[in-house]
């Protein structure tokens, strides 16, 4: 199968089916489930494919307009989406925890009025992160970085019955603009500068002359995309707008779009864009500097709350400092084995706390939707009544630990062993996170295998559409905990030396004359 | 009159000025590809005669001339038709311009009002989406509205 050819359906398909949705609507509310799922189905399948084609073949490069990307100039200067073994992966992800969140929106979202627009907005989410994940192109990432945030503004503010969805939203609305106004001024900046938007030969022109300008509109980047992927001195949006939302969204919001928006876009362009142009010393050390409070703060606020999904929001903010722990390391250690490790092991937590965070988050959801509350305090012994739940619950909770038949130890794993041969302070702060996040989710456990109160006592475990989903992803948890080290040998080393590979970046872009 | 509407004078003048506005809107729509202005613009400004109707008839009056499953479902079409046209030369890639470079239509002239390919298409298209957008958006908050009259 020939990759470049399939690769446009990857915006066509979810596009069409947002688009045709108010349409298909019309009759009636099975067609529009049906719809929902058919078309993050397809998606899924083509974002499959693919992956598999990168994997196979190499990166892949498709000019939008024309055959290639040079018109009548000698340089770049249309529209391009490059796709390399991070993009092809981060794709892989976004498709498969959105087809999961569909379906478990039919379930979920039975009671809920106005799903015409909540299936559109679901599908448009994943379109814009799919976009930025494939996107070589600095304003059109910010085009696609604008339908994600703005789909997730309306969704977290969908449940409009409540004030605390209305206040959520409006707040994520107001810092979001800001993170996205940061971002757009350093795009603008670079333009100014360079003449040129199109990443590849943006990092031949930032390498041929690297200005201050540059390193101003670096400054912003990070700036906007710390905010985006919510690491902590400005992550207090999080903790408001992902419990906020309906579960599915929450899924969505910690598992996919901090990652993409935040750390992928921050690791594109640090990596793709600026490579050695700058000090990545420096640079590294600053966002290692920004981890550790990230990977402190988050972890411990996780502990003392008692509302389970501002738990896992404050859970999502810790572990966005491990994935950024291990970029920071990434660009100080540039080119050693200790770069390659902690690369490696960011990117794989990526992947991983995606399918973590998203199981339980629905978990989550699940208990919601027996009980109508979230307070820890009220879901004591919910073992008895939800087993499955709890059982799945068990698996995330073990597996975001760290524990070692399951998928979080090997990417911890990395990171903590990447972080002790860079710096061993740094590995400390790490395993210190990790012991706040121990005691936040043995909290909840605990609660979960305690004493039951009366108001569990009803309860029972959540229908086909609910449960298959969330069965999918432990089954996934436990099946990437099986193969630790092959994946992250087949996969993940890979996908970080493609990352670091910059002139392979460039000559992806370049060779297509 | 009811509590709604905005008195005689106005809505007198709205009658008079509602059927221009809509001219001079899809003027702007039609000529996106040669003047400035285009689907966006003029599907605002077609919107603006929907909002100027809603003002000064009242929302009493809105109500039984706007269908919401009508309007969203031709905001559907604005999006899939824009969707289409980027679709037509998707046998050299997506959003190449195949009208343009070989016909059958679309392909006149630099400078006339047949030429450019596929953006005529789109603006209208957009045009569209952005009239039964607005004047949706703007019905909602009128509805919406929590205070008593």
């Amino acid at each position: 199968m020939n990759g470049e050819t399939i690769l446009p359906y990857l915006i066509i398909v979810p596009l069409f089916g947002a688009f045709s949705m108010p349409i298909i609507s019309l009759a009636g509310r099975k067609a529009r489930e049906a719809w929902a799922v058919i078309i993050s189905g397809i998606t899924l399948l083509v974002g499959s494919a693919v992956f598999h084609s990168v994997y196979e073949n190499g990166p892949m490069l498709y000019t939008l307009g024309a055959k290639s990307p040079f018109g009548k100039a000698n340089f770049p200067v249309r529209i391009v989406w490059e796709v390399d073994l991070l993009s092809a992966l981060m794709v892989l992800m976004v498709t498969l925890v959105a087809f999961l969140a569909v379906l478990y929106s039919l379930g979920y979202m039975k009671h809920d009025t106005g799903l015409d627009k909540y299936y559109t907005l679901i599908l448009i989410l994943e379109l814009g992160m799919l976009g930025i994940a494939i996107t070589g192109d600095l304003f059109n990432f910010y085009v696609f970085l604008e339908i994600m945030s703005i789909a997730s503004y309306a969704l977290v503010a969908f449940r409009n019955d409540t004030w605390e969805g209305i206040e959520a939203g409006i707040k994520y609305m107001f810092v979001g603009s800001i993170a996205s106004s940061l971002v757009l001024l350093g795009i603008a900046l670079l333009y100014g500068q360079y003449g040129t938007l199109t990443m590849g030969y943006l990092a031949v022109k930032i390498a041929q002359n690297p200005t201050v300008v540059a390193k101003v509109a670096l400054a912003f980047f990070i700036a906007g995309l710390l905010f985006k992927s919510g690491a902590s001195p400005v992550h207090m949006w999080l903790a408001d707008a992902h419990p906020a939302a309906p579960s599915s969204i929450s899924a969505m919001l910690s598992g996919l779009v901090i990652k993409i928006g935040g750390v992928y876009a921050l690791a594109r362009i640090l990596f793709s864009i600026y490579g050695s142009s700058v000090n990545m010393k420096t640079v590294g050390w600053v966002i290692i500097i920004f981890a550790c409070i990230t990977l402190i703060v988050g972890n411990a606020m996780a502990v003392i709350q008692t509302d389970m999904k501002r738990l896992l929001a404050y859970s999502s903010v810790g572990q966005i400092g491990y994935i950024l722990l291990g970029i920071g390391i990434g660009l100080a250690a540039y080119g050693s084995r200790t770069g390659d490790i902690a690369l490696a092991g960011a990117i794989y937590h990526t992947f991983n706390h995606a399918l973590m965070k998203a199981l339980l988050f629905l978990i989550a959801g699940a208990v919601i939707h027996e009980l109508g509350t979230r307070n820890l305090n009220e879901l004591s012994g919910l073992a008895k009544t939800m087993p499955k739940t709890t059982f799945a619950f068990l698996i995330g909770a073990a597996a975001i630990v760290g524990l070692p038949p399951l998928n979080g130890f090997a990417s911890k794993w990395l990171i903590y062993e990447s972080s002790a041969m860079f710096n061993p302070i740094l590995a400390t702060i790490a395993v210190i996170g990790t012991a706040f996040c121990t005691a936040a989710y043995v909290r909840v456990l605990y609660t979960f295998f305690g004493k039951p109160s009366e108001k569990v006592m009803n309860a029972r475990d959540p229908d086909a559409t609910m449960l298959w989903p969330m069965i999918i992803l432990a089954l996934a948890i436990i099946v990437m905990g099986l193969f630790p080290w092959q994946i992250s040998d087949k996969v993940m080393i890979p996908v970080a030396k493609a990352l670091e590979n910059q002139l392979g970046y460039i000559a992806t872009l370049m060779g297509g004359a | 009159m009811n509590d709604f509407d905005m008195g005689v004078i106005v809505r007198t003048a709205a009658r008079a000025t509602i059927p221009l506005i809509g001219i001079f809107g899809a003027y702007v729509v039609m000529h996106g590809h040669l003047t400035p202005g285009g689907g966006f613009q003029g599907g605002a400004t077609i919107a603006g005669a929907g909002i100027l109707f809603l003002i000064a008839f009242g929302l009493g009056e809105m109500k039984k001339r706007y269908n919401k499953h009508l309007y969203s479902a031709l905001e559907g079409v604005g999006g899939l038709v824009f969707l289409g046209a980027a679709m037509l030369g998707i046998g050299t890639a997506f959003f190449y311009n195949t009208l343009w470079h070989n016909g059958p239509f679309f392909n006149g002239k630099p400078g006339t009002l047949l030429s450019a390919g596929f953006l005529p298409i789109m603006n209208l298209a957009v045009g569209l989406k952005v009239f039964t957008g607005l004047v949706s958006a703007l019905t909602a908050i009128a509805l919406w509205r929590r205070w008593k009259s």
